[in-house]
């Protein structure tokens, strides 16, 4: 393929970060926000010499609808005529094995915490009927807050494998060595057949018998990761992360029949929301070029709303970018116009207008979140906001965005994306309407939202 | 699926059909399939005759069958390409293969076009432009001044009817849909692959 034309429009390359059979990863930065990014880079053409075309579009069709802090984010897919450009969040502190001081290994309160976060990706994963089949040290990175990321991938149903897998890691992690000796296939295959392998006299106890439930030959006996998450051992200083799956996302010409996308079009923006571009946790992916891979970081939920909330609420001189709305994208964002309400629940919108500034509507929105103890993510003229909870139906997410309708008006669109919608309905009715009441224009006086596309 | 009181009634595809929409469509037969699925769950909603009536259509898209609405009443009668009133089976297949993500962009272009030239002239016209966004805010309850609602389809028109003649015609639906692809965003379903 003739290099000329490596990345996407507006993105500048900084370096290779590797290389694999069909693709090459770059760290790249964004023109506009310096946002800095891992983007993978297929060839079409080796892709449908491989075969591939089919998996790769159902990869990433799944791996956009994770979201998950340990699981490395997709932010967006585009293509050219040749190539697909898969943009992801760049993690920042490279492989994990390299974290790992070799034949020591790290200690146990450490080597939990980040099998905590390893658990915490994987079963989110399979929850949603993702298998990984590829966890290996090698497959794992962490971030510059010392958090791990796992790349995302799509096996066939291997919650069994996973759990294996995650036995490997375990070890590794606590020893600084591998398990198994793989001196060549024939005595790997044995020994891992027999169980044959020695802890380190530094596991404790419950260590040693955790990863003795893991390595377990026979799948039919293995411990299953859910079981996992029940033992004392995994739970110590463990919290659930909030997370949810964008179910707006879709996938957009990935198929080479269609002229080139490759400025960041609107039509992007569901996934730009994903994107954690707030400041806080930006980590980066190493790519080998392999699988898409997770990235495995677990900050803190309080650290992550503390550094969300401060990123929100320090005065931001930069500019914001408002897309305006024509006549027709009025039409077109319409709950009317979408079809997905024959395939599943949809998600549930609001719209309103106002004439007051921008930036005093944002302040608003975040202060609102904040109110209710959200995480508020704001890029540009759009505030997520996400529980910190989970409810019976997930964390709550919900998304505003703000368009430009005239010069004078804005429209302000606020749309469920995971969650209960009861609990939705109660968030707009008695803390989003009574807080924007002043600032936007004909909310009606009762607590009831005025439109709801009742799902 | 279709209440077991409703068997009698019931009409698989023959295997004959289904494999000539898998053929002519961009479904595959597995997927013609599966759309039978969803389309005898809907035709049995109400009437449970196997075909979908326009109330029935508008119970799976709103969970409600009595919200008069514009846009689903134009999809409607956009799918009943017989023209009978009612959505049958190949109809329905034929139709909803323009939402599907392997579909070429032109196609969709050409369907949400005839989705907006309400009255059928082969352009649209500024008043069916007013009047489109005029029955959206007035489904979002969103009050907004004419003056508000004319500045922003003179603005739409400035941009879209390149030759100023009042109408735009496909060509310049065409060229003002590539500037702002986002406009065919609920064309494309990724829950059809």
């Amino acid at each position: 393929m003739g290099d000329r034309p490596k990345l996407p429009a507006r993105y500048e390359q900084v370096k290779l970060l590797g290389e694999g059979n069909f693709a090459k990863v770059y760290l790249a930065r964004h023109m506009d926000t310096k946002e800095e990014v891992a983007i993978k880079v297929m060839d079409k053409e080796k892709l449908i010499k491989l075969g591939a075309v089919q998996q790769i579009k159902r990869e990433i069709a799944v791996m956009r609808r994770l979201r998950h802090p340990n699981i490395v984010q997709l932010h967006k897919v585009m293509a050219c005529k040749s190539r697909i450009f898969v943009v992801m969040e760049y993690v920042r502190g490279g492989p994990l094995y390299r974290h790992i001081p070799a034949n020591s290994g790290l200690k146990e309160d450490e080597t939990r915490r980040i099998f905590q976060q390893l658990v915490s990706a994987l079963t989110f994963c399979h929850a949603q009927g993702v298998y990984h089949r590829d966890i290996k040290p090698d497959n794992l990175l962490v971030d510059e807050h010392g958090n791990l990321k796992v790349f995302a991938r799509r096996g066939y149903d291997g919650a069994k494998a996973d759990a294996w897998s995650c036995g490997i890691v375990l070890f590794v992690l606590a020893a600084g060595r591998k398990p198994f000796r793989d001196d060549d296939f024939i005595t790997l295959y044995r020994t891992i057949c027999r169980g044959d392998y020695r802890c380190p006299r530094t596991f404790s106890p419950e260590l040693v018998r955790i990863v003795r439930r893991l390595l377990q030959p026979n799948p039919a006996h293995r411990i299953t990761l859910l079981q996992i998450k029940e033992t004392d051992w995994f739970k110590k200083g463990f919290k659930e992360v909030s997370f949810y799956i964008d179910n707006k996302d879709c996938l957009r010409s990935l198929d080479g029949s269609e002229e080139p996308d490759l400025c960041d079009s609107d039509s992007e923006d569901e996934t730009a929301m994903s994107s954690s571009s707030s400041g806080s946790s930006s980590p980066v992916a190493h790519g080998d070029g392999g699988g898409m891979h997770t990235s495995v970081s677990a900050p803190s939920l309080v650290n992550l709303e503390k550094m969300h909330i401060a990123a929100a609420r320090a005065p931001e001189p930069r500019i914001r970018r408002i897309k305006s709305m024509n006549a027709f994208d009025i039409i077109a964002s319409s709950p009317s116009f979408d079809l997905s309400g024959l395939f599943e629940e949809r998600g549930e919108q609001l719209r309103f207008v106002s004439s007051a500034p921008v930036n005093t509507i944002i302040s608003k929105l975040e202060e609102i979140a904040g109110q209710v103890s959200f995480t508020a993510r704001t890029k540009d003229c759009q505030v997520s906001f996400e529980a910190t909870r989970n409810g019976h139906k997930g964390a709550l997410a919900i998304s505003t965005k703000i368009f430009q309708l005239t010069p004078e008006l804005v429209m302000v669109q606020v749309c469920k994306k995971a969650g209960d919608t009861a609990e939705y309905r109660q968030f707009c009715g008695s803390e989003l309407k009574p807080g924007l009441r002043g600032i936007v224009d004909g909310l009606p006086e009762d607590g009831l939202p005025p439109t709801l596309n009742v799902a | 699926m279709g209440c077991a009181s409703s068997k009698q009634f019931k009409r698989a595809p023959r295997h004959g059909d289904a494999a000539l929409l898998a053929k002519e469509t961009t479904f595959s037969l597995d997927e013609v399939k599966a759309l039978y699925e969803l389309f005898e769950k809907i035709s049995y909603s109400i009437f449970k005759d196997g075909l979908i009536h326009k109330e029935e259509f508008q119970l799976a898209l709103f969970r409600n069958s009595n919200r008069k609405n514009l846009f689903a009443d134009r999809i409607f009668d956009l799918f009943d390409m017989k023209r009978n009133g009612v959505i049958e089976f190949d109809e329905f297949v034929r139709s909803l293969q323009f939402f599907h993500p392997d579909t070429p962009m032109a196609d969709k272009i050409a369907f949400a076009f005839r989705l907006y030239d309400l009255r059928g002239t082969g352009s649209i016209e500024r008043e069916e432009l007013k009047e489109m966004v005029l029955a959206i805010l007035n489904e979002s309850d969103l009050l907004l001044s004419d003056d508000a609602v004319e500045q922003m389809v003179d603005q739409t028109f400035k941009e879209a009817d390149l030759n100023g003649d009042g109408r735009i015609d496909p060509d310049e639906w065409k060229a003002f849909t590539s500037m702002n692809p986002a406009l065919l965003k609920y064309m494309t379903l990724p829950y059809l692959k």
